[in-house]
């Protein structure tokens, strides 16, 4: 694997493609770049993601509020609560970031206090729910989702940080404190450097970047570092837990640049696992395959000949790449039920792990 | 010169020449002590008051502030380039300073009609405020944050956080120094804050200012507004300015030189108009 300067990395939003010498570009001063592919046709909602990565580390100590994975129901307005409405990421030449806001604390939600005391030991017989005014929250639009019954729509939206090539947090802090380190291109915050100051968290368009109030620091989802470096659990190399504790496992993880990994064939020689957002321009490492749902029915439940979701609201999520993407997955659904072999089905359908996971192919690297 | 020296033709031109001359004397002497009598403080010149004992000079509306000269000092934002760099609201801070038992005293305040005490939500920053000094007391490093070769410390106050000893050598520098030995105090009232700096002259720390208690010190000032979420470079800074803390009373010696030059031109042009007046008349 070769690493490409910045000189070599057009600042478009097929930066990552592959270049003519078959040569994968990274960030300038990366030697490999971690990524992770998310099949969104499997995500079934049930937050195990959510929840192993919150236990993990977002707990207690001022993160009660963060999710770092999330898992939000599109269309609807996320978290934190339209959060694509706030700005940020690179403008149409990618030299100049886009301004930022910081969202009002409560878009995020917060946790809400239940009347468990009354119902549990004073013999209330209210039902039980929160004790104050709960008009907000994450998921709260969950499963609502667009669409006239009986043609409604809507998908799972699985979201981490993107550990971004070009990433706008780290070109927002004055001090250097935010930085894509140099081995795998995870990006870190130094919790010694950073002072405060919040513009990490206008700066990236994905709004990942999260304030502790009680440390006086920014934080942010760290690709369980501690778990591709083989310091979790048994001492083994494991991926990041959201992936890991996945029900349906619709993620890949591995590094963009493996270029025999299944990571680099999704994204660089079949195109179907698409960046979010590419016109934010940060040039995200995560990739999602976009989803495909059952065609439109008539009131009388027949079949009609028209596409579920509309297809301009995957090309506002995904670009105009989506097209291509979805035409080429249902080709190779078609060579599958004509009883063909199709090595993109065989990598999106696979139940073993040991293909999902690849993170120990450069642990020779010197 | 005598009345019966023929050159003097009838004395009258030499005894104008002798009192332009005179006069012309008392005018350099004059303009020499004037600055000191009617402008006792040079430009960029924070007077350091020397007072016997502390008293309650660590308290921001301590008596002992009541006799201490108090310095207008202007305020722009820094331009940092970070955003909103150009978008701050302080426009001028009151500098007083004081030293008693080989301490100095600075005193900041500004007005503020907002208190911002709070960082702990995503949306709150504190007011803050900040002396930046030379690591090295004879130096003038470059006015945002220094440079590598010629760092600074900083005196740094946030409302919500309390004091911090900071090292900087160029913008996004800043580091904390532990066990920093400067203190304050802050108080808001009546739409203003003031906060009292205060730290020993004499530091034998690595890169932390040794303040000669005899040499002026230059110093800079900066003030956060919380409520425009000001932070970081966003800020309202002054110009270098310097604690008199030297022998030297009254004007600068570049004063003292100009207001000389000034004399000089004085009295030469007194006399050419004479020697020209008594031509004239042919004298």
């Amino acid at each position: 694997m070769s690493k490409t300067g910045d000189d070599a990395v057009p600042q478009t939003d097929d930066a990552t493609r592959q270049t003519d010498d078959g040569d994968v570009p990274l960030a300038e001063g990366v030697d490999h770049q971690v990524a992770m592919v998310m099949d969104l046709n499997k995500c079934i909602g049930c937050q195990t993601c959510t929840i192993a990565c919150k236990t993990n580390w977002t707990e207690s100590g001022g993160r009660e509020y963060m999710y770092w994975n999330n898992v939000e129901t599109k269309p609807g307005a996320g978290y934190p609560r339209d959060w694509e409405e706030l700005g940020g990421g690179w403008d149409e030449d990618g030299q100049s970031r886009t301004p930022g806001e910081l969202p009002d604390q409560e878009d995020y939600g917060r946790a809400w206090d239940f009347n468990h005391e009354a119902i549990m030991y004073e013999g209330s017989d209210e039902p039980l729910r929160p004790m104050e005014n709960a008009d907000w929250g994450p998921n709260w639009d969950e499963d609502e989702g667009a669409g006239e019954y009986p043609n409604t729509y809507y998908f799972y939206l699985p979201r981490i940080c993107n550990h971004c090539t070009h990433p706008s947090c780290v070109e927002a802090c004055p001090r250097s404190a935010i930085y894509k380190r140099e081995e795998d291109g995870i990006v870190l915050v130094d919790q010694d450097r950073c002072r405060g100051y919040r513009y990490c968290v206008e700066g990236c368009p994905y709004k990942k970047v999260f304030y502790n109030a009680q440390t006086k620091t920014s934080e942010k989802c760290i690709f369980c570092y501690p778990r591709i470096e083989g310091e979790g659990p048994e001492g083994e190399v494991r991926p990041p837990s959201c992936a890991e504790d996945c029900p349906p496992q619709l993620r890949h993880v591995g590094f963009l640049d493996d270029e025999d990994g299944p990571i680099h064939k999704l994204v660089n020689e079949y195109e179907v696992a698409l960046r979010l957002h590419p016109e934010y321009r940060t040039e995200p490492n995560v990739y999602y395959i976009p989803p495909y749902a059952p065609p439109q029915t008539s009131e009388s439940g027949e079949t009609v000949d028209a596409e579920r979701i509309p297809r301009n609201y995957l090309e506002e999520l995904f670009g105009q790449q989506v097209n291509e993407a979805l035409n080429t997955i249902n080709r190779e659904r078609d060579r599958v039920r004509q009883g063909e072999e199709s090595e993109l089905m065989e990598i999106l359908s696979t139940v073993n792990n040991d293909d999902q996971y690849r993170l120990e192919v450069f642990d020779d690297d010197g | 010169m005598t009345a019966e020296d023929p050159e003097a033709g009838g004395g009258l031109g030499t005894r104008q020449l002798v009192v332009a001359a005179a006069l012309a004397l008392a005018v350099v002497a004059a303009t020499a002590a004037f600055p000191a009598v009617v402008d006792a403080r040079a430009a960029y010149e924070i007077p350091v008051e020397r007072e016997a004992s502390a008293g309650d000079l660590a308290e921001p509306t301590g008596d002992a502030w009541e006799s201490v000269e108090t310095v207008h000092v202007p305020m722009s934002s820094s331009g940092a380039a970070v955003p909103g760099g150009s978008d701050t609201t302080v426009e001028s801070v009151q500098v007083a300073a004081a030293r008693a038992d080989d301490r100095l005293y600075v005193r900041l305040s500004w007005s503020d009609p907002t208190a911002n005490a709070s960082t702990d939500s995503l949306r709150a920053f504190a007011d803050a405020a900040a002396i930046q000094l030379p690591v090295s007391s004879d130096s003038q490093p470059p006015i945002a944050m220094g440079s590598t070769d010629d760092r600074v410390n900083v005196w740094y106050w946030n409302a919500a956080d309390g004091t911090e000893s900071l090292l900087a050598g160029g913008a996004g520098s800043t580091t904390e120094i532990p066990e920093s030995t400067v203190e304050t105090s802050a108080t808001h009232t009546g739409d203003r804050w003031s906060v009292v700096f205060t730290r020993s002259l004499s530091s034998d720390r690595a890169n932390v200012t040794d303040i000669d208690p005899d040499e002026d010190v230059n110093a800079a000032f900066a003030v956060w507004e919380g409520s425009n979420e000001e932070r970081s470079g966003q800020k309202a800074a002054s110009e270098w300015y310097y604690l008199s803390l030297g022998p030297s009373e009254g004007a600068t010696p570049y004063e003292t030189v100009l207001w000389a030059v000034a004399g000089i031109a004085v009295v030469f042009t007194t006399l050419v108009t004479v020697e020209g007046i008594r031509r004239t008349r042919g004298e």
